[in-house]
């Protein structure tokens, strides 16, 4: 019976590549790699498959004292377990990050990290955002935003430099400010917040 | 509306009423002091601690009717900003007590239900608010479907991932203060007679384990 060496010594390396794929793009979300997903669960299936035979195998062998088949056989189950752990790493990180953007974005992605979600985490995504959302309305009497006031604050009013051609924008108190690539406004900190996280503004610290 | 109306809101805040016979009365200070603690406590324990849905309600009603007041104060008021930003301030308290909260409930999302579902059989107040209960069967809900989808890659596959589930580490230190005598904090659970005694106001640093009851209680504060 030979040991199938040679798919065994790269089964680890697909697998380790996701984790290293993520690992590199820290606080990015990659795009969805789904080839290698399914490269990864094909190895798991046929690890699992050949696996099977050999527990028959060895099932047989045993009554005549032969057990040589045994460690081929943990050898894949701890492979498969490896593997195994290295997709519920790979997914989990994902929707991590998914979730700080829900925070950040609120619930409409922007279309250029929309691409690099995959069918099933979009859906994720709209029932995470749905149930803050609806966490969010619950609390208190009117609900609250949780989204906004992430920082402590110092001020009232902030400095801020508007990075793009936003055009008219208008505050909650219902004045209209213009807002003009490479000006300097003096506005209330909660307004800007949002602005900010969404590449409009740039904080000027003085 | 005129400052005179922000200045009573900010000194003289509320009055609650429990009960007709039961009547509290709670000063804006206290109120704000109770959710500082609870936020700091939230902040630095390892796990969720019973909620302050009460407190928080409060404090937001009390915000709204300051807002309002705000809006119809005048713009050229030097005041207004004041008050503004002690407004802006206790929001951003509440949002990052409320924020806190939920990320612990997604962190330890198994562990927090398992606990509370076995609040519920015993009939023991639990931790979360109805509210937060609801996200977090929500959140498992969404999670459990997520994987579910991920993982049935073949019939045959082990389940045993399910439950290898995120807990805290309860046995984490902490710097905690102490805001009462207290006789005997046990150190070492399997020896009696490994027991500190904390002095009122004095702090200390000691694992989580051995305060959660103090800290719950309100004994110990964290910081």
């Amino acid at each position: 019976m030979a040991l199938r060496y040679s798919n065994c010594r790269n089964v680890w390396r697909k697998a380790l590549e996701l984790i290293k794929e993520l690992d590199r793009c820290t606080g990015t979300l990659p795009p969805y790699n789904s080839d290698l997903v399914s490269e990864v669960n094909n190895e798991i299936k046929h690890l699992i498959e050949s696996n099977l035979e050999d527990a028959r195998l060895d099932e047989e062998n045993r009554s005549s004292g032969d057990v040589s088949l045994l460690p081929t056989i943990i050898c894949r189950h701890s492979a498969i377990a490896r593997n195994f752990r290295c997709l519920l790493a790979y997914h989990y990180n994902r929707l991590r990050c998914i979730r700080t953007m829900r925070w950040e974005f609120g619930g409409i992605l922007p279309p250029d990290i929309k691409e690099n979600l995959s069918q099933l985490e979009l859906e994720w995504f709209s029932k995470y955002s749905n149930s803050l959302a609806q966490y969010m309305r619950s609390v208190g009497e009117e609900g609250i935003n949780l989204t906004v006031n992430l920082k402590p604050p110092k001020s009232v009013h902030i400095e801020v430099r508007c990075l793009v051609d936003y055009g008219k924008y208008e505050m909650n108190n219902g004045t209209i400010v213009f807002l003009k690539k490479n000006t300097r406004h003096f506005l209330p900190r909660l307004e800007c917040e949002e602005l900010i996280r969404q590449g409009v503004f740039e904080h000027v610290v003085s | 509306m005129n400052n005179m109306d922000i200045d009573h809101d900010l000194n003289n805040l509320l009055e609650i009423e429990e009960d007709e016979e039961d009547e509290i009365l709670l000063s804006p200070a206290t109120l704000v002091k109770i959710i500082e603690e609870a936020w700091l406590n939230e902040k630095f324990s390892p796990e969720i601690l019973p909620n302050k849905q009460e407190y928080v309600d409060l404090l937001l009603g009390q915000l709204a009717a300051m807002d309002d007041n705000l809006e119809n104060a005048s713009d050229r008021d030097i005041k207004k900003g004041v008050h503004q930003l002690e407004v802006d301030r206790l929001k951003f308290l509440v949002c990052s007590y409320l924020r806190t909260r939920l990320e612990k409930i997604e962190t330890y999302i198994e562990h927090i239900l398992k606990q509370e579902n076995e609040r519920i059989e015993k009939g023991e107040e639990m931790y979360l608010t109805d509210a937060e209960f609801n996200f977090a069967n929500n959140f498992k809900e969404g999670v459990d479907k997520h994987f579910d989808n991920l993982m049935g890659i073949h019939p045959t596959m082990p389940i045993s991932w399910k439950n290898q589930i995120v807990q805290p580490n309860i046995n984490s230190f902490v710097f905690a203060k102490s805001k009462a005598d207290i006789e005997s904090i046990l150190i070492d659970e399997g020896n009696d007679d490994e027991t500190v005694y904390v002095n009122k106001d004095s702090q200390i640093i000691i694992s989580y384990n051995s305060v959660s009851n103090l800290v719950k209680n309100g004994d110990v504060q964290l910081i």
